[in-house]
Order: C-alpha cells, then sequence, then structure tokens
C-alpha cells in the first residue's frame, strides 16, 4: 500500500503494540503453553499433549460446557426481558426522576457479583431477612438455575439497559419521527425503525452480557454447587484451588472458555459490520420525549421493583449483615452495632491497608487501560498499519479471558527462573492481572469515540502545524476523553474489586479490598466482611460520580 | 501550461504525480506548477482526484510516484522516500466539513496555527483577532464553534487557515456545505481576501463558477489526470476537449460528420456548417456553445428541435433541448421567454461560434450528465 | 488537576514497589487463620529483626501458587492445614529435615523429620443453639427428624479435614451414616465458612463436621453457636509447618519455626481457639486428651480419596 501513513502514527503503534503484549499476550501465551506442555511450569517441554486427551475426554466437561453456554443464554435473555422495556421507556418517554433511575442502575456494577450473590443468599435462605421480616423465604427458588439466573441478571442487565436506553435515544429522535411523517403509528415506527436502527447495539450489550455470564465465578460458586450445577469457570477453579492441583487441566478448560467467548464476540462483530449504521452521531434531545400518561405509574412501578430488586436487596443485605452484631442475632435493635465500621476504620486486620491499595491499583488500572486503550483505538480506527487487526484482537481477547485464567498464566510466564527482573510477587502484577482483564473496557469505548471524530479534525491540526503527538494530545485526546473518562471510571470501580484474579496472584502480604472481604468470609467474620463490602461499594459509586462531576462542570464532559 | 523554468519562483510545483491504492490508479502522474500569489481551481466530478491531489500537497497522503516542491523545497519525493510531513510544510487549509475542532473555542481554533508556531500569547491574541474580524466574527471569539451557523463555521475555519499568513493555502470544496446563496456571497468574500492578501492557493471545487470567478489559473481534472490547464478566459474560449466543455456546461457537444461539403450532425440530415475544415477528417467533435445556438422563426432553415427540459437561470431560461431525430445530442440555448419541456422549437446555428475539437477527442456517444 | 494525576500516579508506584520482596526477609504461606499469622509475624520481627511476608489463603490456593510457582519457588515456609501436604511433600523430597528445640513438648505424633505442627484444630458439629433442636450429642443425631433440611456438610473435596472424617467414618458402616444425612435433607455446602455462614443465621442447624476454632471464634463474638465433639469420635487436623529445600533463609526460616513454638509463639496459637501443638501450653477449649478420636488408617484413606470423593458425590449429587 503505497497510501502510506503520514508520520506520527510509529510511536503510538508500538506503545500499543508493546503495551498489549506485556498485558494481554504474554499471559494469553502462557495459558496455551501451559494446556500443551503440562510441565511448562517446571521450565521444561517434555511430553506436549499428553494431558490434553484426559482433560477432553472427562464426561463431565461436556456437561459443564453445556451448562455453561446454558447460564449465559439464560442470562442474556432476562436481561433482555428486564432491560430492553425499561431501556425503550427511559429513551423514548419523559420518565420521572429519569437521573435518579439511572444511578440507582448503575449501583449493580460496583455491587461485586459474590458480595450480591451472599446478600442474596443471606436474604432469602431459611431464617434469612425475609423471614425474619415477613415470615416466608425462598431459597428453593435461589439454589437453582433460575436463582443463579435472576441473581446474576440483576447484576448485569444495567449493561443493556444503558445501551438500549442511548441507542434508542438516538434513533428514536431522528429517525422514527420521520417514519410516523411517513404515516406510521407510534408503535409500527417503533418496530419497524428504532428497533431494527438500535438492533446492532442491542446485540452487543447483550453479547457482552454473555461473555461476562459465562467467565462469571461467585454465584455459580456460591449457588450453583449446591444445585450440582457445574459451570467451567467452577471447573477450572477446581483444578486450580483443590489439591492436586491440574494446572494442564486448567489450562484447557480455560482455552475452551475462551473459545466460547471468541465465538460470542466474532458473532457480534459480523453482527456489527454487517448492520451497522452511523446512528449515534445525532445529539439526543430530551425535549422530543412523550409524556407516559396513563402508563406513568405502572412504569414508574418497574423502575422501582427493578431498582429496589438489583440495587435495593444486595444493599440493604450488605448493610443489615454490616451493622449486625452478630448473624444470629439477626435483624433486631439490640443486635445493632457499628463495630465492624469502627473496625474497617480502625484497620483492623489491615483493612484500610486493604482499601488504599485497591483504591491505589484502581486508579492506576484506570490510567494505563486508559492509555493503552486510547492508543489501540487511536492505531486500529484512524491508520492503515498493518498488522492493526492483531492490535484490535488483542484488545478484545481478554473479554474471553476469565480472571483467574489472567492470574494462572501471569504466574506462569513471570514466574520464570531467569527472568532479569519480574513483577511477580511486587503490586505490579495485581496491575497487569487487572490491566489486562479490564482494559476492553477502555479499548470499545475508545474505539467507538474514534469512529466518531471525522478524520479531518486530526488532519487539520497537522496542516496547522501540529506534530502528531501534539495533534493527538491536543486535539483527539480531548476529544474521545468523554468517553474514555467514563470507561476509566468503571474500570477504577472493577479494578478496586476484582476478586478471582487477586486471591492468586496477590503478592505475599499485599491485601486488596476483594482478598480482605473474602478473608473475613472464610474465618467467619462476615460482617466486617460485608462493612468493607459497603464502605467500598458506596465508594466505588461516589468517586466516579463526583469525578464526572467535576468534569462537566469543567465542561471537558458534555452531556 | 506555463511551466516555468525557474523552479525557485513556484510557490508549489508537481512533477510526475501520482498515486495507487493496490491496482487502483487514484493519480495518474500529474505536472503542475503555480507561481506565487496566484490561485490555481482544481476542478472536477466526483473521484477525479482533485482532492487526492491536494492532499498530496498537504503532506496528508503519500505518492507512489513523482515529487511536490513548495517554494523550491522538495517536500515528497517518492524516489528517495522524502517526505515532510504537513505540520513541516508552512500551510493553510480549509476543509469541507470545517474540520473546526469543537473542544476548542473560536479564538482557540484560530490561533491554534500561531500556538504550533510558537507565536507569543499577546501576539497570538493580536493575530487572532485580527484574522477574525476580517471574516467578521470577532465578536464570536470565545463561543464554540457547535453554537455557529454553517458559514460562520466555513468563516471560522478560513480565519484559522489565514492567521499564521501561510505560504500557501489549500481549499478543499470549502463551500460545497453552504446553501446556494451564502455560497455565492462567499465566493465574493473568498475573491476578495485572496486578492488582498495575495494568497497562494489551490482551490479545490466542483462547482465550475467557482473556479472561474477565484482562480488565475483552473485545471479540470477528469480520472486522475488533468484534461486541460488554463486561464479561465482561455477555458471558456478554448476548452481542449468535449469533456471539459461538457463539465464547464459551455453548451451542447455533438459529433459532426462530412458530406457532400457540407457538415452534418453524424447519423442525421442536420446541416450545421459548410466551410470546409480541411485539417479535420470526416469526423469531427464539436462545441456548440450557448452563443451560437438561438431561437429562431419557423423558416425552412431552422433545425427542428423538441424542449426537454428549462430552468430560469437569473439572465434567462436556459432550455435544453435535443434535434429531432438525434436524440443523444442535448444542445442548449438562452431563451428570454420561458419554453415548455415537449415544445417544438425551431433552431439556428451560428457556423462561426463553433468550437471544433481535434479528432483525437473520445466519442461522446456516452452520455455525460454531470451531476456532482 | 494533571498535579494531582502525578501524584497518585507517583503514590501508586512507590506503594507497588514497597510490596515488593526484600531478599533478607522469609516469606510465608499459610493456611491458617490471617490474625494469627499477623501476630507471629509481629512477634517473630520484633524478637530477631526479620521481616515475614505472608500470603494467606485456603490450602487450595495455597498449593495451586506453590504449583505455579514451581519454576521459581519464593516461599520459604510453609504452614497448611492439612498433613497430607506434609507427608506428600516429604515424598517429593522438598523439605528441610529440622528438629526444633522448642518442639520437645510437642507430642511424636505431631511431628516428623521433616515437619512439625502448629496447632491442631477438631472437627465437630457447630449447632446453632437458638435452632430450636435438641443439642445434638452424636453424629447419627443429625440423621433425626428435627434435622430434616437442616444440616449443611462442609465439602470434602475443598477441605482436607472435612475429607478425613468422612473417610474415616464411611469406614465404619461403608457410607450408611451418609446415606441417612442425604436422607434427612444434608447438603454438601462448599469450604468451612460457606457451610457454618446459614447455621449463623438460622437456615440451618447444624454442620456436620465444623472446624471448630472458626466456631469458637464465631461463639466468642456472640454468636449463639455451640461446638460439639461427639462421643463416638472425630478426626482433628494437626497444621504442619516445613521449611522448603529451596529457601535461601532457611537459617531465618528455622528461626521462625523455633518462634512459633515457643512459649509466646504456641499461646498466640491458642488464642485463636487452635489446640496448640505443645501439650504444656493451656487452651481455653478442649485439648486433644480430651477428645475421642476415630482410628483409621490414614495413609489407605488418602490412598483411596478419589473413589471415596466419587462415592460422595454420588450419594449428594443433585437428584
Amino acid at each position: 500500500m503505497s497510501a502510506k501513513d503520514i508520520g506520527g502514527v510509529a510511536p503510538a503503534a508500538w506503545l500499543a503494540l508493546g503495551g498489549l503484549v506485556v498485558v494481554v499476550a504474554v499471559p494469553f501465551v502462557a495459558i496455551v503453553l501451559q494446556a500443551i506442555f503440562p510441565a511448562i511450569g517446571m521450565g521444561s517441554f517434555a511430553k506436549p499433549f499428553s494431558l490434553l486427551g484426559a482433560t477432553l475426554a472427562d464426561p463431565r466437561l461436556l456437561r459443564m460446557t453445556g451448562n455453561t453456554v446454558l447460564l449465559g443464554t439464560c442470562v442474556v435473555i432476562a436481561s433482555a426481558l428486564l432491560a430492553i422495556p425499561l431501556g425503550v421507556a427511559r429513551a423514548l418517554y419523559r420518565v420521572p426522576f429519569a437521573p435518579v433511575w439511572d444511578v440507582l442502575l448503575l449501583v449493580p456494577f460496583m455491587i461485586p457479583p459474590y458480595i450480591a450473590t451472599l446478600g442474596w443468599i443471606m436474604t432469602l435462605q431459611p431464617h434469612g431477612y425475609l423471614e425474619q421480616l415477613f415470615g416466608f423465604n425462598l431459597a428453593p427458588v435461589l439454589f437453582s438455575l433460575f436463582g443463579m439466573t435472576l441473581v446474576m441478571t440483576f447484576n448485569t442487565f444495567p449493561v443493556v439497559y444503558f445501551a438500549v436506553s442511548r441507542t434508542v435515544e438516538a434513533v428514536g429522535a431522528r429517525y422514527a419521527d420521520v417514519g410516523r411523517v411517513f404515516g406510521a403509528t407510534p408503535a409500527r415506527a417503533f418496530w419497524r425503525i428504532t428497533l431494527p436502527l438500535s438492533a446492532p447495539g442491542l446485540a452487543a450489550s447483550l453479547l457482552l452480557v454473555f461473555a461476562a455470564a459465562i467467565e462469571e465465578y461467585g454465584t455459580p460458586a456460591a449457588l450453583g454447587r449446591r444445585a450440582g450445577f457445574d459451570v467451567l469457570v467452577t471447573g477450572i477453579d477446581t483444578r486450580v484451588g483443590d489439591w492436586p492441583i491440574d494446572l494442564p487441566g486448567a489450562a484447557t478448560l480455560s482455552l475452551l472458555l475462551v473459545a466460547l467467548s471468541l465465538a460470542a464476540f466474532l458473532l457480534q462483530r459480523w453482527i456489527l459490520t454487517r448492520r451497522s449504521y452511523q446512528t449515534v452521531s445525532g445529539k439526543p434531545q430530551n425535549g422530543d420525549k412523550r409524556p407516559l400518561g396513563y402508563f406513568t405509574l405502572p412504569v414508574l412501578a418497574l423502575f422501582g421493583v427493578v431498582a429496589f430488586l438489583s440495587t435495593g436487596v444486595p444493599m440493604l443485605a450488605i448493610l443489615s449483615t454490616a451493622l449486625s452484631r452478630t448473624i444470629s442475632g439477626g435483624l433486631a435493635l439490640d443486635n445493632l452495632t457499628l463495630d465492624n465500621f469502627a473496625a474497617v476504620f480502625g484497620n483492623s486486620a489491615g483493612a484500610l491497608g486493604a482499601l488504599a491499595n485497591s483504591l491505589t491499583l484502581g486508579v492506576a488500572t484506570a490510567l494505563l487501560t486508559g492509555l493503552i486503550g486510547v492508543v489501540s483505538a487511536y492505531v486500529v480506527v484512524k491508520t492503515r498499519m498493518r498488522g492493526r487487526a492483531l492490535i484490535d484482537i488483542m484488545t478484545v481477547l481478554p473479554n474471553a479471558l476469565p480472571g483467574i485464567v489472567v492470574a494462572v498464566g501471569l504466574i506462569l510466564a513471570w514466574n520464570m527462573p531467569g527472568l532479569p527482573f519480574t513483577p511477580y510477587n511486587t503490586g505490579f502484577i495485581l496491575l497487569l492481572a487487572y490491566c489486562c482483564i479490564l482494559l476492553p473496557q477502555t479499548a470499545r469505548y475508545a474505539t467507538a469515540a474514534f469512529v466518531q471524530i471525522g478524520d479531518n479534525l486530526e488532519a487539520a491540526a497537522r496542516v496547522f502545524g501540529a506534530t502528531g503527538a501534539v495533534a493527538f494530545r491536543r486535539i483527539l485526546i480531548p476529544l474521545v476523553f468523554p468517553s474514555l473518562a467514563s470507561a476509566m471510571l468503571l474500570v477504577f470501580a472493577l479494578a478496586s474489586r476484582e476478586l478471582v484474579a487477586s486471591v492468586v496472584v496477590a503478592p505475599v502480604g499485599m491485601q486488596t479490598i476483594a482478598t480482605f472481604i473474602w478473608r473475613q468470609f472464610e474465618q467467619g467474620s462476615v460482617g466486617l466482611g460485608m462493612a468493607m463490602a459497603f464502605v467500598t461499594i458506596v465508594l466505588t459509586t461516589l468517586l466516579p460520580l463526583v469525578c464526572l462531576r467535576l468534569l462537566s462542570r469543567k465542561s471537558l464532559i458534555k452531556e | 501550461m506555463s511551466k516555468k523554468i525557474d523552479q525557485d519562483a513556484d510557490a508549489v510545483s508537481a512533477h510526475d504525480l501520482a498515486l495507487h491504492y493496490g491496482d487502483t490508479i487514484v493519480l495518474k502522474g500529474i505536472d503542475l506548477s503555480l507561481s506565487r500569489g496566484r490561485t490555481l481551481a482544481l476542478l472536477g466530478p466526483s473521484g477525479c482526484g482533485k482532492t487526492t491531489l491536494l492532499r498530496l500537497v498537504a503532506g496528508l497522503l503519500q505518492p507512489t510516484r513523482g515529487t511536490v516542491r513548495i517554494a523550491g523545497q522538495p517536500v515528497a519525493d517518492a524516489r528517495t522516500g522524502l517526505f515532510a510531513p504537513p505540520e513541516r510544510r508552512n500551510l493553510g487549509m480549509v476543509f469541507q466539513d470545517y474540520a473546526l475542532w469543537p473542544h476548542l473555542t473560536v479564538g482557540g481554533n484560530v490561533s491554534f496555527p500561531l500556538e504550533m508556531r510558537g507565536v507569543a500569547r499577546a501576539e497570538r491574541a493580536a493575530r487572532t483577532m485580527r484574522a477574525l474580524r476580517r471574516v467578521g466574527l470577532e465578536a464570536y471569539v470565545d463561543r464554540r464553534p457547535s453554537d455557529l451557523s454553517g458559514g460562520q463555521q466555513q468563516r471560522v475555519a478560513i480565519a484559522r487557515a489565514i492567521v499564521a499568513e501561510p505560504r500557501l493555502i489549500l481549499f478543499d470544496e470549502p463551500l460545497s456545505n453552504l446553501d446556494r446563496e451564502l455560497r455565492e456571497n462567499m465566493v465574493g468574500e473568498l475573491a476578495g481576501l485572496i486578492a488582498e492578501l495575495r494568497l497562494t492557493a489551490i482551490y479545490v471545487t466542483h462547482d465550475h463558477a467557482e473556479a472561474l470567478t477565484l482562480a488565475d489559473e483552473v485545471a479540470v481534472m477528469r480520472a486522475g489526470e488533468i484534461a486541460q490547464l488554463a486561464a479561465p478566459d482561455d477555458l471558456v474560449a478554448r476548452p481542449a476537449s468535449a469533456e471539459v466543455a461538457d463539465f464547464l456546461r459551455l453548451g451542447g457537444t455533438a459529433r459532426l460528420s462530412w458530406r457532400s461539403g457540407t457538415w452534418f450532425l453524424a447519423g442525421s440530415d442536420h446541416a450545421v456548417a459548410h466551410e470546409a475544415a480541411p485539417s479535420r477528417g470526416r469526423e469531427a467533435q464539436v462545441l456548440l456553445p450557448l452563443a451560437a445556438v438561438a431561437l429562431s422563426g419557423p423558416s425552412h432553415k431552422a433545425l427542428p428541435a423538441r424542449v426537454v427540459r428549462s430552468q430560469f437561470r437569473g439572465d434567462g431560461h436556459l432550455a435544453t433541448v435535443v434535434l429531432a431525430g438525434s436524440p443523444d445530442v442535448e444542445l442548449q440555448l438562452l431563451s428570454a421567454a420561458r419554453l415548455r419541456p415537449g415544445e417544438q422549437i425551431g433552431l439556428s446555428i451560428d457556423p462561426g461560434r463553433i468550437r471544433w475539437f481535434g479528432e483525437e477527442s473520445h466519442s461522446t456517444q456516452e452520455k455525460k450528465v454531470v451531476t456532482c | 488537576m494533571l498535579k494531582s494525576i502525578k501524584g497518585l500516579v507517583t503514590g501508586a508506584v512507590s506503594t507497588l514497589l514497597l510490596a515488593g520482596v526484600a531478599h533478607a526477609d522469609i516469606t510465608v504461606y499459610t493456611a491458617g487463620p490471617q490474625s494469627l499469622i499477623d501476630k507471629l509475624a509481629e512477634g517473630f520481627t520484633t524478637e530477631t529483626g526479620v521481616k515475614v511476608n505472608v500470603f494467606q489463603a485456603t490450602t487450595g490456593k495455597v498449593m495451586a501458587r506453590i504449583e505455579a510457582e514451581a519454576a521459581n519457588p519464593v516461599v520459604d515456609v510453609l504452614i497448611s492445614a492439612s498433613w497430607d501436604t506434609a507427608t506428600d511433600f516429604a515424598k517429593r523430597g522438598w523439605l528441610v529435615p529440622y528438629a526444633s528445640p522448642n518442639a520437645e513438648k510437642v507430642p511424636a505424633f505431631l511431628k516428623t523429620e521433616t515437619a512439625v505442627a502448629q496447632g491442631v484444630s477438631a472437627l465437630g458439629i457447630a449447632w446453632n443453639t437458638k435452632s430450636g433442636t435438641t443439642k445434638p450429642a452424636e453424629w447419627a443425631d443429625l440423621t433425626k427428624s428435627e434435622f430434616k433440611d437442616l444440616v449443611n456438610i462442609p465439602d470434602p473435596a475443598q477441605s482436607g479435614s472435612s475429607f478425613e472424617l468422612t473417610a474415616a467414618l464411611a469406614g465404619q458402616d461403608d457410607f450408611k451414616l451418609f446415606k441417612d444425612l442425604k436422607e434427612n435433607g444434608a447438603v454438601i455446602a462448599g469450604a468451612n465458612a460457606e457451610a457454618l455462614n446459614p447455621v449463623l443465621q438460622g437456615a440451618k442447624a447444624a454442620v456436620f463436621g465444623a472446624v471448630d476454632y472458626i466456631t469458637f471464634g464465631s461463639k466468642a463474638k456472640g454468636e449463639s453457636i455451640d461446638v460439639i465433639f461427639p462421643e463416638s469420635g472425630t478426626v482433628i487436623a494437626p497444621r504442619p509447618v516445613m521449611i522448603l529445600n529451596w529457601s535461601k533463609n532457611q537459617d531465618e526460616a528455622k528461626k521462625f519455626v523455633d518462634y512459633m513454638l515457643s512459649d509466646a509463639g504456641q499461646t498466640l496459637v491458642a488464642k485463636t481457639f487452635l489446640m496448640p501443638a505443645r501439650s504444656d501450653i493451656p487452651a481455653d477449649r478442649p485439648l486433644i486428651a480430651d477428645l475421642k478420636l476415630l482410628s483409621y488408617d490414614a495413609a489407605a484413606v488418602q490412598g483411596k480419596r478419589k473413589e471415596t470423593l466419587q462415592q460422595v458425590s454420588d450419594i449428594f449429587g443433585a437428584d
């Protein structure tokens, strides 16, 4: 290709490539090697493929794979049923208190899934909070595929809700009204115009939910095991966590999981490339929204119920447990205590250290994924460089890598003998793990943002005397910053509560929020764990919101 | 083509400039030069390569072959691999989509080129205001571009292009996103600005009126090549080919054949001209300019024709007609009265005003209705 | 704004770096309680000046880490919750023989050439005193109808001591007890804490084979819970301490073992409601001498681990 890029790209490309190799490729390759060479941990390439057959021949494998797909599919369907009506109502109608609902539906993101699950268990099991308050329990519902689906749906449906409300809002304002001018009733305009145009965004968000569901650990572990419902992730955890350890088997299962996720993402790509419309460029206009009329109360009730179930129940369960002197004391005034919170802020068991570690790591992860994500997205969207498809794949790949796989891969890769330096056993290994797991978030947002930016904005900067680097910093970064900032705040929240990888790779002597909570649970201090969880959720919800508010006040972000 | 021997006198020149994307040839080998203080228009339909040529000069693309020089200095040379990035070419540019940075104020946009050149803050502010004053927008310095109308945005883009007094300004269809009235006003303003500031400019457009109004020289481009490079008057008086004439809408083009001492419209009995044209063979390609075609009374010498469409043009009605029996040949004429589509009329052609093309010109059988 | 980001980054980097391992220290991996190892480490550092880096997790996670690190191990001292580990690692030749002078008062069955117990936990019935059920005295009491659907069993696949109890009891009556438990609606419910938590809230009345020290800890915090050690016998889980042969700090590691077995160290062990390994240290709980132990052939039981687990999962598997 002779129309080469005009300079200024090479450093960006190298930065992207270097970052991606360290963050994504290294652990992934280590996992692949482990699956093939069972003794790679000892630095030996002996007996390749010797254990692959045994793992794949395990009859339970088929059941685990089937269960994984089944659970993912159920969560996708449930999320769609829950989120689409809410998203559409939010997008097209004047829903009272809309910003409040948005914040409330954002909170489930911030509740670590394993905590939410525990909250549900403590609410619904016999003598749980529900029974203590109303005299009945729903235990049979909870410990089943249905219960798992429900708990996981409440955790992931906001992805779909926000995707639907954004795209439908843009499409509805611009195209559905045109349909109505040409004689379509509102319902027909919705079915014939709005829905088809929103389909790619909807599909993308649903596949994201699928990927998240099949690599979720906490809920299947807590609810599924009792229902005899094994999935690949719990299978991997068993192989990594039960003596004797079977790392090659875990690696093989991981690759199977990767294949499933990858299939989902290829499907999403295929849908997006086949039917992608530039609809997001139009500014959504609030003025166009219609009143709900008779439906005001039902819609409000729906929002209220969903917000209560997804945010209220887990948060109340967490708070009640944190405020209880003893679990067996139940919901009683004389059992009320602030001791657990006092213990957190009194640095009991290193609680404050864990908070500081996690918040620091969260900020560092957000900055690093922001940098790699924005540079990779730039190379992929704005250049014609060779090998940019590879960069694109590497930014998507971690979506398919469960945290535990990343963690094992990182240990394998960075604990090889003879490395001149290694991040292993320092906080940097956690940073690498978080960056790998969360990189797709920033990369995806940045990609979408770059697609929206006309090529001439950068060209103009170059013509008017800016070098490639200056144009990137002065023009492109500020333009993608609103999207990037939201993604980075999300990364911050997710990184600061990451559990699975943290438990496996946390350096000796270093606690994070999640390992702290997990440890308290393991040692019977459920209340202390829950107090920490509550503090964390409040922090990770409030800090990003405050940041966004500050940024929008400085008019760095519109909306 | 007025190619200068002294390269240093040229503000910009290109030699054998070509660009291929794989097997697709976008530019075939362009030679051109432009003296300081003059304006060159690149005129042509969509996909003719004019914007590509402009982006090669800007440094937004690298040539596959050939060289570009600005002020005598080579800035791109495919053979040596020399390539100066855009920021080192000291240019100004106005983009079709304005390309104003939405996150900067109007003032921030305009002062950006000065900032990149390291101009001190106070001087920057003064020059920014001067440039904005020139386009009549000094009151908008603190506004966001998105608060402005399309015409105002384009004025900001122009202010940004001239503020650093670059040695060359590139215009990439700057007015095509504006409505007609605004466009016509802006052409006048731009012409004034170019003359007043003695700008050296390359102006890409698909609008022949803009090109002929603004430029000292016009390069008509077609399929990756320059079909004709000439001053506007020359271009109108002596289009090099039927395609050029067609594109400039100078009138209708037709093929004539020489039969028994008379030029007939090819494939018909309509006699058009009588004088012999010995240097040409028995076939000729001609332009029948507006001025050559007139309505005539119903005399026996009149050519019978049917009106296809008619459009008001300010100084009369521009009618497109076909001669009876030759539906492929469309002629144009100016009529004081409105002619209705389908109306039968008689035409007279002034042979003295016919523009004869060389035999080498292509057939016009393939109708080229320029739509861009 | 930019400055504060820079500050954050610098802070982050320095925090991360400080978390690294300095090389004169020792690294301890422990499956024991975090609070215990924290106090032991603190006391040891005060006494010797040697810093202790701690990684605390379940036995399974600790093993996974050692396995993954096999090519470049960093652990000096390992405290497992399962004696099995000591046997297995000794067989692999990974352990350094060491007889601590402080180990004299440790009974012979709690030490080998290469390992010595830090403390001992036992399994018992954890029973919610407010559950409205009769206080059980025997394992078999949990098959009574008043415990219908109210019994949790820690997963023997996830807990070493739970496996030994299962194997020992199953060996006595060929799984009849477990079949009866299943009949009575008992469920296998994750690792120890996961099994205990529902009992605290009252969702279940009892844990069949709960790790005693966690339950004693909960009781001390005021939970309405008690531990019963059945007359018919139970199993104990000595928690072996080992020094790995790849350790570059073996002298410090030995000092750590010494400290752990010192009066101060063993008192700390006793305070977490574990039975101290040394018989001369008092503890506020029943000691080994007070318990009746099931007799079984540990080696044979471990040899049939896979089969036993399969049978358990066949009995308790999803219907």
